[in-house]
This record gives structure tokens, C-alpha cells and sequence, in this order.
């Protein structure tokens, strides 16, 4: 599978997080960057495991910019500037954020919520409405447009949850555990909305967890174990990264999934296990 | 058969419509029964009652059972528009000290507070207003912040992954997505509120009530009118609970508290 990096889309330095004097993930580093293949877009899929309690949910906050890091910080690439190599530090509202509820404003039908999360955008009320129009038909929500959240079923209200996060934030989403709790159907819905997201930007990135390793291996095109790490024979009690696998660097990104996928989940596995 | 004494066991509408008529039917035999056996007639019988609530009818009742409510709604507008500006101003850190102390007061006694109003206030029945809304403020201010504060997290995070600022993080998320709530704990504190007409309404008689009808029937020991008014308070008060809950089930569609 032919593809280059280009410039870095997502970069996490000396990252750590503590609550009330509490560290609960500490010296995250890690960089993404912008995978191009030729004659197809791609964007990134990137994928968060890990046992409970080791900070992923901590991490998708400091990601998303709702906690401020108590050291270190996250960059994101700056689309704004027409330098591709332009970062910013991230702040909240940059990266879309769908959480395991899929919570939605509980006094807003699924069309208010898209014209809401549009409202900064600098387009016209006419684009606005072509564009609400094309996602619900594209995303199978038309019918459900006029719509509570507590009308909704789970996967209506994780769809309208992606679509809204696309139309606010710019290129990045992350989804915390997105798969937790859905029938097959759904899932299959949610792994082809990965799909639409990636494949309308190159840019367009989206990180998710997941206790499915499987299907973390299957959907990702990189994977970080965030785990307890052992430092001079001790178990320390605070979460980081403790094994990344490059799929494409294997050369098992957006292939078939086969023995060698098998394999790397076992691998993943012990990780997990093991920290 | 057995259902009936199984718990959480699910019954038909059309069987527990049965089960409640029964017991409505039960107690009106009980309450004949004694009124027939009892030879001290301390309590009413329906009759003495029945007697009592055309006696009350025919003294202008529809007018006295107008004002109570008329007075009630008012306080409750008022209470309600202060205790919202107050809750609504709890998230901001500097504030706080002055809803926490709103919702302490209500362990304050009323009695000192009526001659602090008398001094205030010329007309009893703006007097009346205000000891009720002051009462109230302080129940609401409590039922509000409980509100709050029960917010999960995510509702919060979700409106700032959408690029609201602080301020459209409690429009959004605590003034517009809870105003179903603010009906629903108006409903609840409204209970209190006419709990406590009897008492404001004996401040002050000139302005009639249901309240000052209950105190000069309770002077005059009628109890057939006594029970006949408590009867028509607690139907007013279930009225106005019923039009409550319909509003915002009818208002707010999402509503499902």
C-alpha cells in the first residue's frame, strides 16, 4: 500500500494530568502525522486502548481541550493559516468530542442541533440548509429530523452526535468508546461513518477507544496502549503510553482483516495485560 | 386474584381504575359508617358536610376560591423570577455565597419576618404576597440549585466541544435545556405554597380567601364547613398541580421527568 507522511496533524508533548494533587496520566508523547495515498483520501484513524482507569477519558479531555494539562501541551495543525506546518495549541471546541453517551442538547430536534453547531460557520442560511440536508440524507436521518434526542434510538443519536461535532469543530473527532453497547447493525453504522469522515479529508483525523481490540486493529491505522508503566521493577499508578503499533508501517492499515491483524491483537493483549 | 398482592406486579388501566374506585368508594362507606355509629360527632358527616359546602356556595365560595388563587399565582410569579436570577447566578464562583444563603433561610421562622413586612408594607394583601414569596424563594431557590447541580458533566463538555463560551453554557445547557424542570419544581414547591394560605390569608380577613374562610368556620366550630373547605382546597391544589404537569408535557415534548 503506497502511501508518504506529510506534516504532522497531531502532536502530544510531556502531556500529564492531575487532579487534586492526583497524577492520572503523565509523560504522553506521541506525534500523528498526515498519511497520503495516492489517488484516494485518507485521513487518520487512530486508536486509544487500554485497560479501565488509566486515563484514556483523561487523555480525550486533554485532546479535546476541556482539561487544561497540568504540564506539557497538545498541538494540532493550524488549517487556518495556509501554512501547512502551522500548529496551534488546542483549546476547546477545536476537536469534536462525542462521549459514550452521545449527549446532545435535550431541548433541540436533530435540525436545530445541526443549525446550532453551524452557527459561527461563514456560510449563507441557504449552504447551511443544503448542507443539513445533504448529511441527513447521506447519514439515513431525514425522516428523523424533527426529532428529540429521547426520540431518537442509540445509533440515530450517535450518528446525529458525529455529524454534529463534523459541522463544529474543523478536522478532528474523537469518540470515546463509540462502539460500547451497540448491537451489530450499529456497529457496522458507526465503522462506516469512520469511513465517511476519513475519506472526505486528508486532514480529517479521528481517535477513538475502545475495549474491542479487534476492532481496534481492523479500524486503525495507529494504535497506543495507555497503560500502568513499570519503572525499575515497580508498577507505577498513573497512565501512559506504553506500546504504539503503526499499521501502515506493517503493513496491515486498510487491509483485509487476517492472521497477521490476529496476531497484533494477541500482541495488544498482553500489553494491556501486562500494564 | 394473586396479582393484586404480588408486588410490582403490572396491572391493567382498566384494573387499577377498579382498585382506586374502590377505595375512594371504601372511604366515603367508612366516613357514613361512622358518621351513623359515632355518638360524639366530632367529625362531620357527609351530610353535615354537604350542607356545609352549599352554605359556603351560596356565600360567594367561586370568589373566595378566585382570590386564593389569584394570590397564589401572584407570589409564585415573583418567587419564581427571583429565585431563577438567583440559581441561574449560582455557577458564577463569586456569587454563590448569596444563593447557598437564600436556600438556608427557609430554616427561618416566619413570625419574625410578618412584623418586619407589617412595618414595610401598608396593604395586607401586598403583605400577604410577600410573606408567601419570601417563604417560597427560598424552597425554589433550594429545588433550583438541586437542579443544577444535577446536571451531568457531559451536558456541559458537550456544549463546549460546540464552541460556547461560559455564558452560552448556561443559556444553553442550564436556562433553555432545563426550563421543563423549572415547571416540574414549581409543581412540586406549589404544594407548600398552599399549604401556607390558610395562614397568610388569616392575616388579613378584608381580603377574603379560602384561608380566611377556614379560620371563621374554624372559630365558629362548623365543622361540616371545615371539612367541605379542606376538600376544596386540596381539589383547587390538585387542579393546578394537573394544568402544571399538562403544560409542560404539552410545551416541552422532550420533557420525560
Amino acid at each position: 500500500m503506497q502511501y508518504t507522511f506529510h506534516n504532522t496533524v497531531l502532536y502530544v508533548e510531556n502531556l500529564s494530568v492531575a487532579y487534586d494533587g492526583r497524577t492520572v496520566i503523565k509523560n504522553i508523547n506521541f506525534e500523528e502525522k498526515n498519511v497520503v495515498r495516492e489517488g484516494r483520501t485518507t485521513g487518520q484513524t487512530i486508536a486509544i486502548v487500554g485497560r479501565s482507569g488509566r486515563g484514556k477519558s483523561t487523555l480525550f479531555k486533554a485532546l479535546t481541550g476541556l482539561i487544561t494539562p497540568t504540564t506539557g501541551s497538545v498541538l494540532i495543525a493550524d488549517t487556518t493559516r495556509g501554512d501547512l506546518n502551522a500548529a496551534k495549541a488546542v483549546r476547546e471546541g477545536d476537536v469534536g468530542f462525542v462521549d459514550q453517551k452521545y449527549t446532545l442538547f435535550r431541548n433541540k430536534t436533530i435540525y436545530q442541533t445541526f443549525e446550532f453547531a453551524l452557527r459561527h460557520k461563514n456560510m449563507s442560511k441557504a449552504e447551511k440548509k443544503e448542507l443539513i440536508k445533504t448529511y441527513l440524507d447521506s447519514w439515513g436521518l431525514e425522516q428523523f429530523k424533527d426529532q428529540y434526542p429521547c426520540e431518537l434510538s442509540g445509533g440515530q443519536r450517535q450518528r446525529t452526535a458525529i455529524i454534529e461535532q463534523i459541522f463544529s469543530s474543523g478536522h478532528y473527532m474523537v469518540l470515546d468508546e463509540p462502539f460500547s453497547g451497540l448491537d451489530v447493525g450499529n456497529i457496522e453504522s458507526v465503522k462506516k461513518s469512520f469511513n465517511m469522515i476519513t475519506s472526505q479529508h486528508d486532514l480529517n483525523t479521528v481517535i477513538f477507544s475502545t475495549h474491542d481490540i479487534e476492532l481496534a486493529v481492523e479500524l486503525a491505522d495507529s494504535i497506543y496502549v495507555i497503560g500502568y508503566p513499570t519503572l525499575n521493577g515497580k508498577k507505577e499508578d498513573y497512565g501512559t503510553i506504553v506500546k504504539h503499533v503503526d499499521l501502515k508501517k506493517m503493513g496491515l492499515a486498510w487491509s483485509q482483516f487476517d492472521t497477521q491483524h490476529l496476531q497484533l491483537v494477541k500482541e495488544i493483549k498482553e500489553a494491556m495485560l501486562q500494564s | 386474584m394473586k396479582k393484586l398482592f404480588t408486588p410490582f406486579e403490572k396491572l391493567s388501566t382498566t384494573q387499577l381504575a377498579i382498585i382506586n374506585g374502590s377505595w375512594v368508594a371504601l372511604l366515603f362507606l367508612f366516613w357514613y359508617i361512622v358518621g351513623k355509629v359515632s355518638e360524639t360527632h366530632l367529625f362531620p358527616t357527609l351530610g353535615q358536610v354537604w350542607d356545609g359546602f352549599i352554605g359556603l356556595y351560596n356565600e360567594g365560595l367561586v370568589v373566595h376560591v378566585f382570590n386564593s388563587v389569584w394570590l397564589c399565582l401572584r407570589a409564585i410569579f415573583i418567587s419564581i423570577f427571583i429565585s431563577l436570577f438567583i440559581a441561574y447566578l449560582s455557577p458564577i464562583p463569586l456569587l454563590q455565597f448569596l444563593s447557598k444563603t437564600v436556600s438556608k433561610l427557609r430554616y427561618l421562622p416566619l413570625t419574625g419576618i410578618t412584623f418586619y413586612l407589617a412595618m414595610m408594607i401598608n396593604s395586607g394583601r401586598t403583605m400577604q404576597i410577600w410573606v408567601l414569596v419570601i417563604f417560597m424563594s427560598t424552597y425554589l431557590t433550594t429545588s433550583l440549585i438541586g437542579m443544577i447541580k444535577d446536571i451531568p458533566q457531559e451536558e456541559f463538555d458537550h456544549a463546549r466541544t460546540l464552541k460556547c463560551n461560559r455564558w452560552e453554557v448556561l443559556l444553553e445547557v442550564v436556562i433553555l435545556g432545563r426550563v421543563d424542570y423549572v415547571l416540574e419544581i414549581i409543581r412540586q414547591n406549589l404544594a407548600i405554597v398552599w399549604m401556607m394560605l390558610v395562614t397568610v390569608e388569616s392575616i388579613l380577613v378584608a381580603s377574603g380567601g379560602l384561608g380566611f374562610l377556614i379560620k371563621n368556620s374554624d372559630k365558629f366550630m362548623n365543622h361540616g364547613r371545615i371539612v367541605a373547605l379542606q376538600l376544596v382546597i386540596l381539589a383547587c391544589g390538585l387542579l393546578i398541580d394537573f394544568a402544571l404537569v399538562k403544560t409542560r408535557t404539552i410545551l416541552f415534548r422532550y420533557s420525560k421527568i
